[in-house]
């Protein structure tokens, strides 16, 4: 089994360093693929993707459990280590699908964005970069691959190379960089109060000797979760994702805000749940702190959604708003608002990058970025716009649409765990999102299939090609089933959330 | 006794008469001749490595007819061999990543003069790493100081001479000291081989009388060597010393010169004293002070600069400062951290400023910031490669800096009270060069405007238009990728080797 | 503290203060030529420290006259052999430093060391 994991991780890095080689080697960069070379790429992409996804769910779900296995060592008993645990098998189960997924989107849409073999290859690279994340089985492994993802994510940012592109892509660069530090700090410590870098389900930190040197280990821990919400958009580091988002070309921003963001997730959930232990922080000034930072974040980001005109903007800013949503349900530290929070993980996943990709299916068609361009476009493409709809109606939380049942745990969890004032302000913040959220996605569909006094007289058709369709669909439907059938998944996100606390 | 003992010795030999040899060559054909040695010491010393490591301890060599302890000798172990090694590896590539340049700066009569410049100072340096010889390595100090005094002066301006006068006037203060130091110490124990030193300090320390005449002399030495490797505050002569002289002659005064004398300091801690009483002395403590102000000073310094050479420069500083800490915490794990940082920062800072003349080759000879939007377009292998640098300095993982920081950070949690201010000025440090380096990479892939590109005559150069530079360039990237993923083996090599030591 | 032992040993206490002149000149003069003065006095101050350590009071210079004697005889040989290694370094390393004097004072026709700085800096090189 140990070979399958290593296989997922490496195939699709290797295709797409290979790609990009080849791309490199080529005289003319500038000159147009032919539609032969282009049908020769996109097979190959979608023939890596497809055995990529296969490889990483049979390592996932096909194996015994506890296996590890150990890459090389970067330095005496730190090795790159990778293991599979059910909180990395959920991982690349989603991940995998919605890579699948954008993927398929991206052939068609890639084509009016040019550069199509950077782009895929690139894209290549961070799915084995993510797979190998998931998978990480020690704290510093964890560190290598998510800095790797990192840097592997600025040229799908910049694609387009526009003086725009390029700043948005370093100063979401500078933000990761950032953040990541702040984690390596933390990191530094757990090493040695630590009994283990690997990940141990409940923590692993050693009391007798983290005895007496309680505050700095609680500022590190606060560090590593404030760096690694970088990511995840958490205030007040949170201003790159509105910034790399409208500039990235879609497929790319809906895995940036669907996945990567993410990852910022699960380092967290590693190092709180994983390595410190829920114990430690409960109780003190850094849940505080960070139950606080998260429902400002939760409030602020749906405020500025609503007001914000430019649709992969006004996402973006919805995306900061649903992560905080996720962390403030890991920093109530409560198992039943730590299931929600791993549920809205998986369907944040799904909804956002459905919404992302309707947005390309505008730009692609109509060349619409701003949301005052949008009444009428329900009549060009009804299906895109159900998907859209069906799609917010689960982010806003809706029953039975997924979202409800997420926010439902959350805001249970909340009430239950004992965090004083926080316990029925979060639902309440949360509520109160919610019809934000409402606001700021609903009116576009309403205005989409209501255009009233805009209302032109015919509208052509301008639907998309199945090959962008059919994702959207799917996507859209599994928002809807998920919401549906919800039980297995929180049988299984349960089962995580009781692991750990 | 194998053929192979007699290597080190072979090194040192070749190197000295490459440099009387150059003087009778035409610059070209020194050039070749230089290339060759560096090669061939350098192969020299890999067998030299695999024989010590094939063995698993350390030899002496006797130089001329008399046996310790009167005659000199050399010592060679696992440490010595891999930092030659590694020397030898850093001024081969940036010998081979400054040719250009050192055509363009140096005046045709006077291009064999540099290379007996790089032969002397190969020689000591490679000297001042076996010497088993107290005051072989004072002389070997000298030679090495005089020598890096003529890289810096080879490019005639106005700075580099000033520069270069300041650096012996900080040198000489440094290297008197130095000799001070080294002859208390013989007072005291009527030695100068090093293991003969380290026992009768044995003897002194067990008595207890002339201790206080020790610890002056330890003071001495060590802070002698302090200056003349640049730890702040004695570090005013080195940002003109680097920023204006010709590249290789940066990349290898910045990587190589000061790292002797850091490599010097620790065999005198190991092997002349021993590091027990270092340890007791409170030197550690002083080491330790100004190795943090300067980690911070230093890149604080690098922000206000406004050429990149310069920057690079004061970097250094800082650098140095993160080696002088991991000394000062007076733990072996420090140490190890401080020779592992003493390797990535010598191929690190080589790099940079082979990296960095590209990209000021494309902005019109210009190292001014401003002057640099966009070279990483124009220069993409040297934009590439500052990129990497930079990352490496930087402290992202799998490259060889992150190692460096992971070692430094282990080292200072094991400590007991040095813990808070390391990591402190660690984190302080480290986002003070994320701030700086990653200043620049995003100044490098600012896309700058047609018409300026046109005006201020700014060119691009491609990869292979200059194949040795570009060859030079990736060796060191991928020397540095070696060093961020299999730092095990280099690690594990320089614990053997300071064992050995003790 | 005892300070007798600073008069017993004047010898040792005048080549420190020597290389403490030494020193400060090297360090602190502006004038160039003063600086290698300095350093010449420092350097000197440490031969003169070195041979009091290999010199003993009332034996022979170890140089074989009337055949080889005990080695109780004659001085500790050493340190003049290091002397004479010092004053060859030191001799080189002034040469250069006033080398270097030269190549400034055709340039800039003073001596003083600040006064060249600030007119590289107006020279905004």
């Amino acid at each position: 089994m140990s070979v399958v994991i290593l296989l997922a991780i490496l195939l699709p890095m290797v295709v797409g360093m290979a790609l990009l080689l080849v791309l490199a080697a080529k005289k003319e960069k500038d000159a147009q693929p032919t539609t032969e070379e282009l049908k020769r790429l996109h097979i190959t992409v979608a023939a890596v993707l497809v055995a990529t996804a296969a490889l990483g769910l049979a390592a996932a779900w096909l194996g015994s459990g506890d296996e590890g296995v150990t890459l090389f060592y970067l330095m005496k008993d730190i090795p790159v280590y990778f293991r599979i645990d059910e909180l990395g098998k959920l991982y690349v189960t989603f991940i995998s699908i919605v890579w699948v997924m954008v993927g398929m989107y991206s052939f068609v849409y890639m084509s009016h964005e040019g550069k199509e073999q950077r782009f895929f290859g690139y894209y290549l690279i961070v799915y084995g970069v993510l797979i190998a994340l998931s998978f990480s089985g020690n704290i510093v492994t964890l560190y290598l691959f998510y800095e790797l993802m990192t840097l592997a994510t600025v040229p799908l940012v910049l694609h387009n190379g526009s003086r725009e592109a390029i700043m948005a892509a370093l100063k979401y660069l500078f933000y990761s960089m950032c953040g990541a530090y702040m984690g390596l700090f933390g990191i530094f410590f757990l090493y040695r109060y630590c009994d283990t870098l690997e990940f141990v389900p409940g923590g692993s930190l050693n009391m007798s000797l983290a005895q007496g040197h309680g505050t700095i280990l609680l500022i590190a821990v606060f560090l590593m979760i404030l760096g690694f919400g970088v990511k995840g958009g958490m205030l007040p580091m949170h201003a790159w994702l509105p910034t790399a988002h409208p500039v990235a070309p879609s497929p790319a921003s809906a895995v940036l805000s669907g996945i990567i963001v993410k990852s910022g997730v699960l380092a967290t959930i590693r190092v709180v749940f994983f390595m410190v232990g829920a114990d430690f922080i409960r109780g003190t000034w850094v849940q505080t702190a960070w139950m606080t930072l998260t429902l400002i974040t939760v409030f602020m980001g749906s405020l500025l959604a609503f007001r914000e005109k430019v649709f992969k903007k006004r996402l973006a800013y919805s995306t900061v708003s649903q992560a905080s949503y996720i962390l403030f349900g890991l920093s109530v530290l409560q198992p039943q608002a730590m299931t929600g929070a791993l549920l809205h993980t998986v369907f944040h996943a799904f909804i956002k990058t459905a919404l992302f990709l309707t947005a390309g299916v505008f730009i692609f068609k109509c060349h619409k970025t701003r949301v005052e361009e949008l009444p009428g476009i329900g009549r060009m493409m009804p299906k895109t716009l159900w998907c859209f709809t069906f799609a917010s109606l689960a982010l806003v939380g809706i029953p039975p649409a997924s979202g409800f049942i997420s926010k439902w745990y959350l805001a249970q969890g909340a009430l239950q765990a004992k965090v004083g004032v926080y316990g029925w302000m979060g639902p309440v913040v949360l509520l109160a999102s919610a019809l934000l959220t409402a606001g700021y996605l609903l009116s576009v569909t309403t205005k989409g299939f209501f255009p009233g006094e805009a209302a032109q007289e015919s509208y052509e058709d301008k639907e998309p090609s199945m090959g962008m369709l059919l994702p959207l669909i799917i996507l859209a439907a599994l928002t809807l089933l998920l919401g549906i059938f919800p039980n297995p998944l929180i049988g299984f996100a349960g089962r995580i959330a009781s692991s750990v606390m | 006794m194998a053929f192979v003992q007699n290597f080190p010795f072979f090194c040192i030999i070749l190197t000295l008469f490459g440099g009387p040899l150059s003087s009778i060559l035409s610059g070209k054909a020194a050039k070749y001749v230089n290339g060759g040695i560096i090669s061939a010491v350098g192969a020299m010393n890999v067998a030299v490595l695999a024989f010590v490591l094939r063995t698993g301890e350390s030899y002496t060599y006797m130089m001329g007819h008399f046996p310790a302890p009167w005659g000199n000798e050399i010592r060679i172990g696992v440490l010595e061999a891999v930092m030659a090694v590694v020397f030898c590896i850093i001024m081969l590539l940036s010998m081979l990543g400054g040719i250009r340049e050192r055509e363009q700066h140096i005046e045709d009569s006077k291009q064999n003069l540099y290379y007996i410049m790089v032969n002397l100072l190969l020689s000591s340096l490679i000297a001042l790493i076996y010497t088993n010889d107290l005051f072989t390595a004072y002389v070997f100090v000298e030679i090495n100081t005089i020598s890096a005094c003529g890289l810096i002066m080879i490019r005639q301006n106005g700075r580099t001479i000033v520069a270069g006068t300041r650096y012996m006037i900080m040198s000489l203060l440094g290297s008197g000291m130095l000799l001070l130091g080294i002859s208390f110490l013989y007072g005291l124990t009527g030695q100068l081989l090093m293991s003969n030193i380290k026992e009768s300090v044995e003897g002194i320390v067990a008595a207890g009388t002339y201790y206080r005449p020790l610890l002056v002399a330890i003071g001495l030495m060590s802070v002698g060597l302090a200056i003349k490797s640049a730890l702040f505050p004695f570090h005013a002569w080195l940002p003109d010393a680097y920023g204006y002289s010709t590249v290789s002659s940066a990349a290898i005064l910045s990587s190589l010169v000061s790292k002797g004398y850091i490599f010097l300091l620790v065999k005198i801690f190991y092997r002349v004293i021993g590091f027990d009483i270092i340890r007791n002395s409170r030197i550690i403590h002083v080491l330790f002070v100004f190795g943090i102000l300067g980690m911070i000073m230093g890149s604080v310094d690098a922000i206000r600069q406004n050429s990149i050479r310069r920057m690079i420069a004061y970097s250094s500083v800082a650098q140095i400062g993160y080696i002088y800490m991991g000394f000062g915490l007076g733990t072996t794990v420090g140490v190890v951290a401080s020779l592992y940082h003493v390797i990535s920062h010598a191929a690190t800072k080589s790099l940079l400023f082979v990296a960095g003349s590209g990209l000021t080759e494309v902005s019109d000879g210009s190292t001014r910031f401003l002057d640099l939007t966009g070279a990483g377009y124009r220069h993409k292998l040297a934009g590439i490669a500052f990129t990497v640098g930079s990352l490496a300095m930087v402290g992202i993982p799998i490259f060889s800096g992150f190692i460096s920081k992971l070692l430094f950070a282990q080292a200072a949690v094991g400590h007991h009270y040095k813990t808070l201010p390391t990591l402190i000025a660690l984190a302080i440090s480290t986002i003070l060069n994320t701030v700086y380096f990653m200043k620049t990479v995003i100044r490098l892939y600012t896309p700058e405007k047609a018409a300026v590109i046109r005006e201020k005559n700014f060119c691009t150069i491609h990869a292979w238009q200059e194949p040795v530079k570009s060859a030079a360039l990736i060796c060191f990237i991928i020397v540095n990728v070696i060093l961020g993923l299999r730092s095990e083996t280099i690690i594990l090599m320089i614990e053997r080797g300071l064992q050995m030591f003790g | 503290m005892n300070f007798s032992h600073l008069i017993t040993n004047y010898q040792e206490a005048v080549a420190m203060i020597l290389f403490c002149i030494g020193f400060s000149n090297l360090l602190l003069q502006k004038n160039l030529i003063k600086k290698i003065i300095g350093l010449n006095i420092m350097d000197t101050a440490v031969y003169l420290f070195l041979a009091l350590k290999g010199y003993i009071q009332g034996l022979k210079a170890p140089i074989v006259v009337n055949g080889v004697q005990s080695v109780k005889a004659y001085i500790n040989p050493i340190p003049s052999g290091l002397v004479l290694t010092g004053i060859v370094v030191s001799v080189s390393v002034t040469a250069l430093m006033l080398s270097l004097t030269i190549r400034l004072y055709l340039r800039y026709h003073t001596l003083d060391i600040d006064e060249i700085t600030t007119r590289l800096e107006k020279e905004g090189l």
